[in-house]
């Protein structure tokens, strides 16, 4: 397996606290992780150590199938990043900003901002100054200094922040996209679960500064089982004819009106025309699927639990 | 090193603080003028000869561009940490040492050359009206000039380098303030010019001022690959 990033036992001391606890992920080549967790858990700390702004306490980090330390300058040539928040000269235009950035960078493909800015769509708006812009101006153009290198790893912290949905829909579809077209590995924190689910591959989790889970989607997906969800008036009644008369036994009483029924085979329609027969009123009935968000939530409240 | 002190350069649109030390040479000017007339209605005679004058445009371009110096430490330097533009720096392939050598090679080549320039000027300007003039009472020598020459020259050396002591003060807490107000402070104590004798006269003090100089800009950036951002 080709890891594009591993880290061993990553650990940040700051001030005598333990921000970040022996973390060691892995994010494979050509794949979308999502970072995900609470605000304060440790994601921009252990995003700033793999960018090697922060250096470890302890532990390593292996970019590239090199080891960051101190004097690993090069790795940075072939990666793209917003930490915590994008910061730019404010004074410069946006033209300026991503001219600089190449030059910085070593890149001098000028055509590409053009294109880059139409990609992030960012369009007249090249010889505005970026601290007249909108937060979610500056999102997009600091998205736009990350791509337009064609980094193969891109680090992307919080990046929809400050969008609207209509935004937040354009960059992840533009995410989606570097990722398939040119093979772009992404790295994206979020402690919103909705959009970790729709983009990652892979999701890591973490909770004060521990990695809590490393878990493909495919995997979250498979254990994530659907369910029947209905609502009567006497549920200790339904239960019994559920199970006597359709012979359903995969399913749970949740209170005396609740019942969650996660038998496969089962139809909503004859469950509907079943209890009916049998004089039971139904209140509401719906199939469910539960999301990462049921998963993340077991995750972190199991978490607590067992500290 | 140099391709980064051009994009330093033109990221902080280095032609504007050429257009204000241009302005600085004007004001220093006027002051040098408003002087003279002072000292002549008052009949003072402290300010009669070219030795004299020479000596206060002097302690004043050094005092201004320090003072300068000071701004553009505070922009380059310690504004880069202050508001966390820094983390956009280092995110460059480009090692740490070299971008902040750079920066401080900006400051002391723009201070150096803004004294050697401005003394140059604004003394042309003075000599060129008070001769014309007959302002000042003593005659002009070319050989006179030609002394000042190397005289300039270390005084520029000197001050570009006790230009970068500021930055110690400003790298504690990243403030800004702190900059400026140490310059400030620095200037005043060896370039207020009391009877034509200011603390600068006394050779070891300029010598002694640059090395903390040329120390601070050293410590400042020895352990800059080590720190968190």
């Amino acid at each position: 397996m080709t890891y594009i990033v591993k880290t061993n036992q990553l650990t940040k001391v700051f001030e005598g606290k333990e921000v970040v606890s022996a973390v060691t992920m892995h994010v494979k080549k050509g794949e979308i992780y999502g970072f995900l967790g609470p605000n304060g858990a440790g994601k921009t700390t252990v995003m700033k150590m793999l960018t090697n702004l922060t250096k470890p306490t302890s532990g390593d980090i292996e970019i590239f199938g090199e080891k960051l330390n101190d004097h690993s300058y090069e790795v940075l040539k072939r990666m793209g990043t917003i930490i915590e928040y994008p910061i730019f000269y404010e004074d410069l235009t946006a033209l300026e900003t991503l001219e600089l950035h190449c030059e910085y960078m070593g890149y001098y493909d000028k055509k590409e901002i053009a294109h880059v800015l139409d990609l992030v769509k960012l369009t007249n708006t090249e010889k505005k100054r970026v601290k007249d812009f909108s937060l979610g101006m500056k999102q997009r153009l600091g998205i736009a200094r990350a791509i337009i290198t064609k980094p193969e790893l891109l680090i992307l912290d919080e990046p929809i922040n400050g969008l609207d949905p209509v935004g937040i829909k354009e960059l992840r579809e533009l995410f989606k996209m570097l990722c398939n077209e040119y093979g772009i590995t992404i790295i994206i924190s979020s402690h919103i679960l909705g959009e970790i689910e729709q983009l990652a591959d892979t999701v890591g989790v973490i909770k004060d500064g521990r990695l809590i889970k490393e878990v493909s989607m495919d995997t979250v997906n498979r254990s994530q089982a659907d369910y029947i969800e209905v609502i009567v008036n006497d549920g200790k009644k339904a239960a019994f004819i559920i199970e006597s008369k359709l012979n359903i036994t995969n399913f749970k009483l949740i209170d005396d009106n609740c019942i969650r029924i996660y038998e496969s085979t089962a139809s909503q329609k004859v469950l509907s025309k079943t209890l009916i027969e049998h004089d039971i009123e139904i209140e509401g009935i719906s199939k469910k699927t539960s999301s990462l968000e049921d998963y993340f939530l077991k995750l972190i409240n199991g978490g607590v639990a067992s500290a | 090193m140099l391709n980064l002190m051009r994009l330093e350069m033109k990221k902080y649109h280095i032609g504007s603080y050429i257009k204000k030390a241009v302005f600085a040479n004007f004001v220093i000017l006027g002051i040098m003028f408003m002087l003279l007339f002072i000292t002549k209605i008052e009949g003072d005679p402290g300010f009669d000869n070219y030795q004299a004058a020479l000596s206060i445009i002097d302690s004043a371009v050094r005092a201004v561009f320090i003072i300068f110096a000071s701004a553009l430490i505070a922009k380059l330097i310690i504004g880069e940490f202050k508001y966390k533009t820094i983390t956009v720096a280092f995110m460059y392939p480009i090692n740490r040492k070299k971008l902040i050598a750079s920066k401080l090679a900006i400051v002391v080549l723009f201070t150096f050359s803004a004294i050697i320039i401005s003394t140059a000027f604004v003394t042309a300007i003075f000599c060129i009206v008070s001769e014309n003039f007959q302002l000042v009472s003593d005659t002009l020598t070319s050989s006179f000039i030609i002394q000042r020459i190397p005289v300039v020259i270390m005084n520029a050396v000197a001050a570009s380098c006790i230009a970068l002591i500021p930055l110690y003060f400003g790298m504690r807490k990243y403030s800004i303030p702190a900059t400026i107000i140490s310059s400030i402070l620095i200037v005043g104590a060896v370039s207020s010019n009391t009877g034509n004798f200011t603390l600068y006269d006394i050779i070891f003090i300029p010598i002694t001022l640059a090395m903390i100089g040329i120390s601070v800009a050293y410590l400042s950036f020895r352990n800059i690959e080590k720190i968190d951002i």
